[in-house]
């Protein structure tokens, strides 16, 4: 976690002789045909030495920042007659656009400047100065660690450049190197901000102009100490930097190079041709892991021509299907960054996973069998390589689910699971969203489901009220940690709603499996029914006062006959099948809630309810799902509280109607 | 994780062990009794594993390739020759290869040796392999370590004094040790006998090859399942945090999320989650496939009719195509999700994401997920046509945010071409042309590249001059315009060089297309 490549410091040397050119021109007054007689060509231009170190520097972090845009840090140093540090170990300050700003504000190198009192040396001194300050993540790892915080190391890498007089001027600034570590870690060891460094890496980079011979020699690396060690490259400047740079961080931060091959892209002239372009891209190595430990690399990879030497893995652009939402087996996800960012292939291929496609990338094999090995996809606003499994799984051919345990089983509740699932959806909550409680928001969502499944029937034929339509707005409420006034109302509705249905002995959905014949009778049903109901308020009748309230409601009206009661009215129930009226009358009569005018209610609303039997039949275990199983509360939002407060049964009717109106 | 059983048959094996007033055993006749022990054990408790059998001497030969049909497997054994000298490099290149053929490089492999602990001498021996293991040259590696996860277990039929003896034992550990030290080395206790064999074998079962059973939860909702293959502790940073990790036995559902939010995320392993039916004593009566005794099978046939959380769970994940997230443990999470093979069957299936606080970059930190209905306004949209994913990063990566590269000349030379050609259309694009200018100066003031600056500015001039009759008033006074202020911002005077400070197109009289163009 805390490698040598966590830290990285650039020292820039910014001397009067970094003004200097590295003369390779550009012409950038590319005239047009037409417009070519008569007018002079403007001179080619040419960048400083200090240019090609900025560009290349910059280009570094943007590979970079791109691949690991947290934990690996720059601190970036630029050094003349004095230090100029343009920002700071903090991840805000890790990113391309203010280090740029920075840059401009220095500007480049005074070629007037006394070039005696300038030297890159300021800068390195400020680097290992800097190495010993301590990063967020460091901080926030000793702190965890507690007791073990030592475990957390101090590495670093300097990479600096510079162009250097000479082999023992070289040698001078590493042994300046070697002196301030020893003299910073004295230092550190008594501060709390400061951690010494127990592992140094300077990458001395000697740029010299085109043309000339270079006065410094490559050297490989070296322990000048037990804590540093240093490596020299000499470089000519130019477009030589650029790919030593995009060699050396590849080198620093374990990236190897993909080549994505055959993509078509529609030609701008010829809008109806399309040919194949290539786009090599940069990621952790890890996403060739497959190919590097069977032996495939060199048999999938040819050599890149634009970066140096180094190895690309070419890989096949399979044109993609149409957007189907599927979960592959991935064993890896790499961040990528485009090696030539700005060129058209380049973009065309990050603008297509930008806006939400997908590719498979096949690897190409002797065999000539199609092996999908990787894919490219984008999430917010990321790119990244996606590693796919393409071997054998040793998963295949698992007994199905249905062989196992619950596997005979046929009436589910998946849908109405599916709904729970809909309804316990997990979203990102900013981090300082901890509740009164002090819980994270995934313990507020485990603690959601405990509440949602205290009650939860699994198969159709174990439940009654969650086939019927006219329990669900109580049920939606129940389960909720807090309930508005305006909530209980509803579940109270819902009774008298329960109330009504079965005064009026409308059938209810049980399920007759294993009973025999017709299965239970109507006023065992609603018996059933009510227990069922209880239950489930009972699970949340803890919660609050405000449950407690729907529960005494459900108490109140629910009809518990005695067991010598109950007989007594099946038998009256049986002789008074054929007059309905009558019998509503009398089943109201015995519970004595009715008054009269509430009687008469009933009896003028007959028509509408029957209207109604039809829609709740629906809910029978054997028809489809309906389609809306929500309750349409808004409606019954709109109903003026008043109306409803005082008197409940008229409200209860009011509901139905208000049921009807929607069927 | 498969398993390749590597059995010594080299003539050491058929030795004879002094077993006290009974019939005379080989070694070999002891390794087949704990071998038997163990795929029978396989065949009852851990039924889905691969399992194939490899038996050396100087030579190797793949007797049973990877199967799950525990009967071959026996019938091989009950089949055995006896061959020459042990060799056992050449059957472990043997071992690596048959893994690799199969599985790749990527999927954990067990590789049980059953060997005598005599080692072979000379060449090919293992002192011999081991002494020269520095002087290899590339394509003559030694096979260890494999290059797939593995665990070597070596199962002497032999006493530990017996191996101390000679050099076996320290050839034995530097083999483990080779291996980075994944692996055991198990020795008999006692007197050579059929009891000792199977107490050495049970503790590899103990070890290697115990069912992992734990329970699934969904608040309230709950099953007993199994986890196949049983989930390896895991290491996340040796340095900073050493200890593994492993999966803790009480698989906790935290909430749900649509699959093409989840979006095919990087996952450590996949493993099978198959309801179990555990009897009042505790003991598992088994995942629910074909069973020998009448007994069992009645008992399945009750399992199977009762509601089982997991088939629900199963079912309405793939109806919804949704996942479930599952914490495995403080700071680690996996996913849940029906997984259907090429026969149109399906499982519910578990992966593993890696241990962390943040394991998928789109879902953020895994603790900051909390019910959607607790947001102040629903994050799917009333009609479930948004979504909270991905989450978007602070900053924009290079090639989302059109950066400026000029380390090839063509990079320059286009930026250039794109301020000419617009200079060209002026007034009618102004925006495009001070935009594609403003970039070039931010860039050129960047890098120091003053020269660059000067030079736009004489091309731009001199397109004024070059403008045609008919051209647009407008259009001269914008390119001396520009072309003056960019020789302001070469001059490095920080009036006119600011980074953050644009030049804005110059207020002119003739509103034409200029003047709407304005900002």
């Amino acid at each position: 976690m805390f490698s040598v490549s966590h830290k990285t410091a650039f020292v820039v040397d910014h001397c009067p002789y970094m003004a200097e050119s590295c003369r390779q021109l550009i012409e950038c007054d590319m005239l047009t045909k037409s417009r070519s007689q008569g007018v002079i060509p403007l001179a080619p231009v040419s960048k400083s030495l200090w240019t090609c170190a900025i560009e290349c520097s910059m280009e570094y972090c943007r590979i970079l920042f791109d691949v690991y845009p947290t934990w690996k840090l720059v601190n970036y140093i630029v050094s003349d007659s004095e230090v100029h540090i343009l920002n700071s170990w903090k991840q805000e300050d890790q990113n391309t656009h203010e280090l740029m700003a920075a840059l401009a504000a220095v500007g480049p190198p005074n070629p007037r400047q006394d070039p005696e009192c300038c030297s890159v040396l300021h800068g390195l001194v400020a680097a290992v100065e800097s190495l010993c300050k301590i990063t967020e993540y460091q901080h926030e790892s000793r702190t965890t660690l507690m007791d073990t915080a030592d475990r957390v190391a101090n590495r670093g890498r300097i990479i600096c450049l510079t162009n250097a007089k000479s082999d023992t001027h070289v040698r001078m600034l590493e042994d300046c190197v070697l002196e301030t570590i020893q003299e910073q870690n004295k230092r550190a060891a008594g501060s709390d901000r400061l951690m010494p460094i127990q592992q140094c890496e300077l990458v001395l980079v000697h740029i010299y102009p085109q043309g000339e011979e270079t006065l410094v020699s490559d050297r490989q690396k070296k322990e000048l100490s037990s804590m540093l060690s240093s490596e020299v490259h000499s470089v000519r400047a130019g477009r030589y930097l650029a790919s030593k740079l995009n060699v050396l961080v590849q080198q620093h931060f374990d990236l190897a190079s993909t080549t994505i091959t055959n993509i078509p892209m529609k030609e701008e002239q010829h809008a109806n041709t399309s040919a194949n372009y290539d786009v090599e891209l940069l990621h952790h190595r890890d996403a060739h892991m497959e190919f590097i430990k069977s032996g495939d690399l060199h048999m999938a990879g040819s050599t890149s021509r634009d970066s140096g030497l180094k190895e690309t893995v070419t890989l096949k652009w399979c044109t993609p299907r149409t957007n189907s939402v599927e979960l592959h087996y991935c064993t890896g996800a790499y961040r990528i960054s485009p090696v030539d960012v700005n060129s058209r292939p380049s973009s065309c291929l990050t603008n297509f996973l930008l806006n939400g496609r997908s590719v498979l990338l096949e690897q190409p094999r002797k065999s000539g069998s199609k092996v999908i090995s990787h894919m490219l996809s984008s999430h917010g606003g990321e790119i990244f390589l996606h590693v796919l499994n393409s071997t054998r799984s040793t998963l295949e051919d698992p007994p199905s689910i249905s062989e196992g345990c619950g596997g005979r089983v046929t009436d589910y509740r998946i849908t109405d699971f599916g709904e729970f699932m809909r309804e316990n959806r997990l979203t990102p909550f900013p981090d300082s969203m901890i509740d009164a409680a002090g819980r994270t928001p995934v313990e507020r969502a485990k603690s959601q489901l405990e509440r949602y499944t205290r009650y939860w029937p699994m198969i159709i034929s174990q439940t009654t009220i969650f086939n019927m339509q006219a329990v669900v707005p109580l049920a939606n409420l129940i389960v909720k940690d807090t309930l508005t006034d305006e909530d209980v109302l509803t579940c109270q509705k819902t009774v008298y709603n329960l109330v009504d249905m079965e005064r009026k002995s409308d059938p209810l959905p049980i399920s007759t499996v294993g009973s025999r014949g017709k299965g239970p009778k109507r006023d065992e049903q609603y018996r059933i029914m009510w227990n069922e109901l209880e239950t489930l308020v009972k699970a949340h009748v803890g919660t609050s006062e405000r449950h407690q309230r729907v529960l005494e409601c459900i108490s109140a009206c629910r009809s518990k006959p005695p067991e010598e009661e109950e007989r007594k009215k099946r038998g009256r129930k049986r002789e008074d099948k054929e007059d309905k009226t009558e019998k509503n009358g009398k089943d109201t009569e015995e519970k004595g809630w009715t008054t009269d005018s509430e009687r008469l209610k009933g009896v003028m609303e007959r028509e509408k309810d029957e209207q109604s039997e039809c829609e709740i039949i629906k809910d029978s275990p054997d028809s489809p799902e309906p389609l809306n199983k929500k309750p349409r509360l808004a409606t019954e939002e709109q109903q003026p509280p008043e109306k409803s407060k005082g008197l409940a049964l008229p409200s209860a009717s009011e509901g139905v109607v208000e049921r009807n109106h929607h069927i | 994780m498969p398993t390749v059983v590597l059995l010594d048959s080299s003539l050491s094996m058929t030795r004879p062990v002094s077993v006290e007033g009974s019939e005379e055993f080989q070694r070999k006749n002891l390794a087949v009794h704990g071998m038997t022990m163990l795929f029978e054990h396989m065949a009852t408790n851990y039924r889905l594993e691969f399992t194939s059998l490899v038996a050396f001497s100087s030579l190797w030969e793949l007797l049973v390739p990877f199967s799950r049909d525990y009967n071959t497997l026996q019938e091989a054994l009950n089949n055995l020759e006896d061959y020459d000298k042990t060799c056992l490099e050449a059957a472990l290149q043997g071992v690596s290869n048959v893994v690799q053929q199969e599985w790749g490089t990527s999927c954990p492999c067990q590789v049980v040796l059953v060997t005598d602990g005599a080692l072979g001498i000379g060449r090919g021996s293992l002192r011999h392999s081991l002494q020269t293991v520095k002087q290899r040259v590339d394509d003559k590696k030694f096979p260890l370590p494999f290059p797939f996860p593995s665990k070597l277990y070596v199962m002497c039929i032999a006493n530990a004094e017996e191996l101390q003896a000679t050099d076996s034992m320290d050839n034995l550990e530097q083999l483990i040790n080779l291996n980075g030290g994944e692996g055991q080395i198990y020795t008999m206790e006692g007197p050579l006998c059929l009891k000792s064999v199977q107490s050495m074998f049970g503790k590899l079962i103990d070890q290697a090859y115990s069912p992992f059973h734990a329970v699934l939860r969904c608040g309230n909702l709950t099953s007993d399942v199994q986890v196949f293959p049983r989930p390896e502790p895991v290491t996340i940073d040796e340095e900073v945090d050493p200890i593994p990790k492993t999966v803790q036995t009480d698989l906790e559902i935290v909430g749900f999320i649509e699959i093409g939010d989840i979006s095919s995320p990087p996952v450590l392993s996949r493993h099978l989650v198959l309801p179990i039916a555990v009897s009042k004593e505790g003991d598992e009566i088994g995942t629910g496939a074909t069973d020998d005794t009448e007994e069992e099978t009645s008992t399945n046939q009750m399992a199977g009719k009762s509601p089982n959380f997991c088939v629900l769970l199963h079912g309405s994940l793939k109806v919804e195509g949704m996942v479930a997230l599952v914490q495995l443990g403080p700071d680690w999470f996996g996913m849940l999700y029906s997984q259907a093979d090429s026969k149109k069957k399906s499982n519910l299936m578990m992966s593993l994401f890696d241990p962390g606080s943040e394991p998928l970059p789109w879902l953020g930190r895994m603790s900051q997920l909390g019910p959607a209905s607790d947001a102040a306004e629903n994050p799917y949209g009333e009609d479930d046509s948004k979504s909270p994913f991905p989450i978007q990063p602070k900053h924009k990566r290079s090639y989302a945010q059109n950066v400026t590269v000029w380390i090839k000349a063509s990079g320059l030379q286009t930026d250039v071409q794109k301020i000419l050609r617009n200079a060209k259309k002026l007034p009618e694009k102004t925006q495009t042309f001070y935009k594609e200018l403003n970039r070039l100066r931010k860039a050129a003031l960047a890098f120091g590249f003053w020269e660059l600056l000067k030079s736009v500015a004489e091309l731009l001039e001199r397109e004024c001059t070059l403008l045609p009759d008919s051209a647009h008033p407008d259009a001269a006074f914008q390119l001396s315009h520009a072309a003056q202020q960019l020789k302001l911002a070469s001059s490095g005077d920080s009036k006119y060089a600011a980074f953050e400070q644009n030049i804005t197109p110059m207020l002119t009289d003739f509103s034409g297309g200029g003047g709407a163009d304005r900002i």
